[in-house]
């Protein structure tokens, strides 16, 4: 295989790579303020992505056409959507099943992604069919010997990436960060210092949600085709990229996203029938959760009660 | 024991007695396709043309009975599917079924169609083995099978001059009979496989397959699976720069996969066993019945299927009346029937004997037949 | 000190399990969409009003007083329902199918509602008993029943690969394992031609002690007893089989040690308790209940293909046992039939009925966050009720 083959499976595995890391990411973040597990997390991604393709609707009859301005606009229109629908969720779902077992809330997200779901094959137009979602980012290609790349896909995984470690410095830096921390390492304490509990818990949630949106338009734009399944599949890569990575941290997930990414593409190229990739990965993923049982960056506790 | 069935006959004979209607009998034809999940499309379109069946008898004065559909979800799983079939097959209202879109369900089903006597017309699955793997005469098929198309595919496009293949096909026995059988027709016409590879049916990245394609240069690409990932898969391509035809099979002949390509869909070829609907003055009524009945969704390829498996299931009800054993018998004798189809004639294991497979071509987004094409004119040309 | 509940209550208890039967057979049986409606909002306020005027309690302090007596005469009630609807084929195929999720379901009680062991491949492991008993049924000439223990003790073998994971392994990142293991298993079914690939295999129907299971019996000419009936029988003494198995193991000091693994594991360790081995046992015995319940379903229904296993299927079973109330072994019944036969009653909604199945899951837990039972807390003697 030559270098120019190798550096193609590189880049698809890089843009892959960043979807798959800012899915775990808000896996990790929802965990760590609140110990559950959001299991309709693909599948607001996917809604994103119909709103976005809505509002692009909207804005072309609007008779906005430059691809700049419309990007950035249904991008927005997604991320702020998506965000409010995550707090909602927090609000009425998540936060009263607080008390009870953890199981509950991963059952009721699973719910309610299933309700999500169907709702956008149901009531979007023609929403059992894939949709083509417009191309709006600059494709110059740059060929060399068997090598393509495109400005999309740079564009793509900058922005990915710009925006996991823009979510890393809010977390790091920002009196928001110490508060959604505080939260994190002990909600009782964190309360009794006069922290708004249930505040963060609302903005946690937003932000992990805006971030999917982010997710889905960027899968949208790179594979210019969405559809009310693309969430399902997603949803599991990015949980399982957020527990191999070590769930609540920020860098495990992206480690656990760049991870699972490899290893499907390693398994499309080795396997004779592609399709053996998922058996593969998966199968790497149970190998490592038994070596390492609580992830590739252990939380510092050993035990979370 | 006398509890319960103290309380339970008495209500059930007199919901019996609630249902009683008026003078006209009301013979029940079941629907069976995937109104949910992935495939919904094809489903809710077969479903909505056999409803239109249904409701255009009905409307009609000289008809004897009144018809009624019972829709049933099978939702592409065997499991459901024999669960529904059974509801369907036990219930003694239930004259006759147009059943499946999912050749595994099929597979599934066809021993309850016999089990219980229930004639049943399968629209829309293409496995061979529904109608070929067993002598039950309850089973019936207006659609072709997989082996016809590709024959057809193979023979065209190695006399258009093509010789090198690469093939995608997903892992679902729809796109699994496809593969074998147009490699198995493409070797008798002198075209070479490159490479073939599987792909699970809900997979959104194919651009590892496709680099791996791109090494082979192929000249067309096969693809047997269903519009789904159809349209990934052509749209993935173009990112990648492959510029081979993009040659698919029944499943992505439907206006979805226009819908989901735009532009990119251009120059796509596709099999399809049956005449083309607009070209048959019985499709051509079909689709504006359809039209003007405004259902949300459009009837999709295999809709005139299930509209002609209704209406050849409610003619043989108009001719031997409500019985299964007579309607079985009636199916069985058919042919030459007229239908939105072509002429169906049922053989000895009740398949469609399809003389017919149409050679479509996206041109200006829309399907196109392909001598009615200006790619056969040679005024456009496929890459090549 | 006084052990024995009223002989009102007694009756009542029988009153109610008497409704509850005419419910079920009603709800089986009956299609008319304002039928079903009735039914549901009957079900909704008796349901309410039972736990309301505490007749519930009451009923289940009289099913724990008579722990053999209480599910003899559960099962004598779905044989009188089953015996009811005897010429609705399809009724009597929900029913069965009904007590076979309720044995799976139990396999996964004992997993996860007494060890804390979370499965979300119980669809894979119910696959792997019905293919087991597929292959073994149409390749090899051995007796049914045997083929049956064979397809449950297989399910528990190739459970146990996930032993060694499963133990290193707890909370959300256990629950990945299986997710994980539920996803592969229905992909390589379908990728690997072996076992049929994605169109599946036939499966011969089941025959035991020379009697084949899917010849129907005529009573008359126009009257006959549906097949079905044998397999709604057959599948009812499994879930008997599954419910004593299950019933002795909670009140032994087996199930005490479980519950002290689920509960605490640093602390069950320290009291002596050996917790790999309890888990092990568990999720073994829960995938061989699921493995037999697996190879029942699949002579049932004459086929099967890898999407009855997939993943939405494990999360099924996993939704009976927490709408039940998990760890209460007779929350399963009633979860069952309501996740099993509900979706299919709502065929009339046709493609809204999925919508309308997830919504009323979220509205259950979110009101009802125990389950519709909740299990009851441990009693040490029996009978001791207040």
């Amino acid at each position: 295989m030559d270098i120019g083959v190798l550096s193609q499976f590189l880049l698809n595995g890089l843009v892959l790579g960043v979807v798959y890391a800012m899915v775990a990411v808000g896996f990790t973040l929802f965990f760590g303020v609140l110990d559950v597990i959001k299991f309709s997390h693909g599948d607001v991604l996917m809604a994103g992505a119909f709103v976005a393709l809505a509002s692009y609707a909207g804005l072309q009859f609007m008779g906005i056409d430059s691809p700049l301005l419309l990007v950035l606009l249904i991008t927005l229109a997604a991320i702020a959507s998506m965000g409010v629908l995550g707090a909602l969720l927090a609000r009425f779902l998540i936060l009263p099943l607080k008390s009870a077992p953890p199981l509950n809330t991963l059952l009721a997200t699973l719910m309610f992604g299933l309700a999500l779901r169907e709702a956008v094959r149901l009531f979007y137009p023609a929403g059992s069919n894939p949709k083509p979602f417009p191309r709006l980012l600059p494709t110059d290609a740059y060929t060399l010997g068997n090598f393509t790349l495109r400005l999309d896909s740079v564009i793509i995984i900058v922005v990915g990436l710009a925006a996991i470690v823009a979510l890393h410095l809010v977390i790091s830096r920002t009196r928001l960060g110490l508060a959604i921390r505080a939260v994190a390492q002990d909600a009782e304490t964190a309360k009794v210092m006069g922290i708004d509990f249930r505040w963060v818990v609302l903005l946690t949630f937003a932000i992990g949600s805006a971030l999917a949106a982010l997710a889905g338009v960027a899968n949208g734009l790179y594979y210019n085709e969405i559809n009310f399944g693309m969430g399902l599949l997603l949803g599991v890569i990015g949980f399982s990229a957020a527990v191999v990575g070590g769930l609540g941290s920020i860098l495990g997930a992206i480690i656990g996203g760049f991870l699972f990414a490899g290893l499907q593409t390693i398994g499309a190229v080795w396997f004779t029938v592609p399709a053996y990739k998922d058996v593969f990965a998966f199968a790497v993923v149970i190998m490592i959760m038994t070596w390492k049982p609580t992830g590739l960056l252990a939380e510092r506790s050993s035990e979370r009660v | 024991m006398r509890r319960v069935t103290g309380l339970l006959f008495p209500l059930l004979l007199f919901l019996a007695a609630c249902s009683k209607n008026d003078g006209v009998e009301t013979v029940r034809i079941a629907f069976i396709g995937p109104l949910t999940g992935g495939v919904a499309a094809n489903g809710l379109g077969g479903r909505n043309s056999a409803d239109l069946a249904v409701r255009l008898r009905n409307a009609d004065p000289d008809t004897k009975y009144r018809y009624r559909l019972e829709v049933l979800d099978d939702e592409c799983k065997p499991n459901i599917g024999v669960q529904v079939a059974t509801k369907a097959a036990a219930s003694r209202h239930v004259v006759a079924a147009v059943a499946h879109y999912c050749s595994a369900v099929a597979m599934g089903t066809v021993d309850v169609y016999h089990r219980f006597g229930l004639p049943a017309v399968v629209w829309g699955a293409v496995l061979p083995d529904i109608t070929y793997g067993n002598d039950y005469k309850e089973v019936h098929r207006v659609n072709g099978t997989m082996i016809n198309q590709n024959e057809v595919a193979a023979r065209f496009m190695t006399e258009s001059g093509y010789r090198r293949w690469a093939v995608i096909h997903d892992t679902t026995d729809y796109g699994r009979g496809h593969n074998r059988y147009f490699r198995e027709n493409l070797e008798r016409y002198g075209g070479t496989i490159l490479g073939s590879f599987g792909v699970t049916a809900d997979q959104q990245d194919f651009n590892a397959e496709l680099t791996k394609i791109r090494e082979l240069k192929p000249e067309v690409l096969y693809f047997g699976g269903l519009t789904p990932i159809g349209v990934r898969i052509r749209s993935q391509m173009e990112r990648l720069g492959i510029d081979a035809v993009f040659q698919g099979t029944s499943g992505i002949v439907s206006d979805a996969y226009i819908q989901g390509l735009g532009a990119l869909a251009e120059g796509t070829v596709a099999f399809r066993e049956g005449a083309p609907a607009e070209r048959l003055p019985g499709g051509n009524s079909f689709l504006r019945a359809y039209r003007q009945q405004g259902y949300s969704d459009p009837p999709e390829a295999y809709g005139p299927f299930a509209f002609a498996a209704a209406n050849l299931i409610i003619d043989a009800v108009e001719k031997v009346g409500p019985n299964r054993k007579r309607v079985t018998r009636e199916l069985n004798a058919t042919r030459d029937y007229p239908s939105a189809v072509g002429t169906i004639s049922f053989d000895e294991h009740g398949q469609n004997m399809v003389p017919i497979i149409t050679k479509f071509v996206v041109q200006d987004g829309k399907w196109t037949i392909w001598e009615d094409s200006d790619y056969a004119t040679g005024k456009r040309k496929l890459p090549r | 000190m006084n052990a024995r509940p009223a002989t009102i209550d007694r009756v009542i208890a029988l009153a109610a399990l008497a409704a509850f039967a005419v419910f079920a057979g009603l709800f089986l049986e009956l299609e008319e969409q304002w039928e079903i409606a009735a039914l549901a909002v009957f079900a909704v306020v008796a349901f309410y009003l039972t736990g309301r005027s505490g007749l519930a309690a009451r009923i289940e302090t009289v099913t724990y007083a008579h722990p053999k007596l209480s599910p003899a005469m559960v099962m004598l009630a779905v044989l009188l329902v089953a015996l009811a609807l005897h010429e609705s084929h399809f009724a009597l195929l929900m029913l069965a199918t009904v007590m076979l999720y309720v044995v799976a379901c139990l396999g996964l009680t004992v997993q996860f509602g007494y060890a804390g062991i979370v499965n979300f491949a119980g669809a894979a492991v119910f696959g792997v008993g019905g293919y087991t008993t597929a292959v073994l049924a149409t390749h090899t000439g051995t007796p049914h029943l045997l083929v049956l223990v064979l397809g449950g003790l297989m399910a528990a073998l190739i459970g146990s690969i996930l032993i060694l994971p499963i133990l290193r392994t707890r909370g959300h990142y256990a629950a990945l394992i299986t997710i994980a293991f539920a996803l592969l298993f229905k992909t390589f079914l379908e990728v690997n031609d072996a076992l049929g690939g994605p169109q599946g295999l036939k499966v011969p129907g089941l025959e035991l002690l020379g009697w084949t299971f899917n010849t129907r019996i005529e009573l008359s000419d126009d009257r006959e007893i549906s097949f079905f009936l044998s397999y709604v029988v057959i599948a009812l003494l499994l879930a008997g089989f599954a419910w004593l198995v299950v019933k002795r193991l909670e009140r032994s000091w087996l199930g005490l040690s479980m519950d002290a693994v689920r509960l605490d594991e640093t602390a069950a360790s320290v009291f002596g308790i050996d917790v790999a081995r309890w888990k092990i046992f568990a999720f073994t015995l829960g995938n061989f209940l699921a493995g037999l319940a697996g190879g029942v379903y699949a002579m049932m229904l004459g086929y099967i293909a890898p999407t009855s296993f997939t993943f939405s299927d494990s999360l099924i079973l996993v939704s009976i046992v927490l709408l039940g109330g998990s760890g209460n072994p007779l929350g399963v019944i009633p979860a069952a039939l309501l996740v099993v036969v509900l979706p299919e009653k709502l065929q009339v909604i046709q493609e809204y009925r999925f919508l309308l199945f997830a919504v009323l899951v979220i509205l259950i837990l979110r009101f009802r966050p125990d389950g519709l039972l909740p299990r009851r807390p441990r009693q040490y003697f029996p009978g001791d009720g207040k």
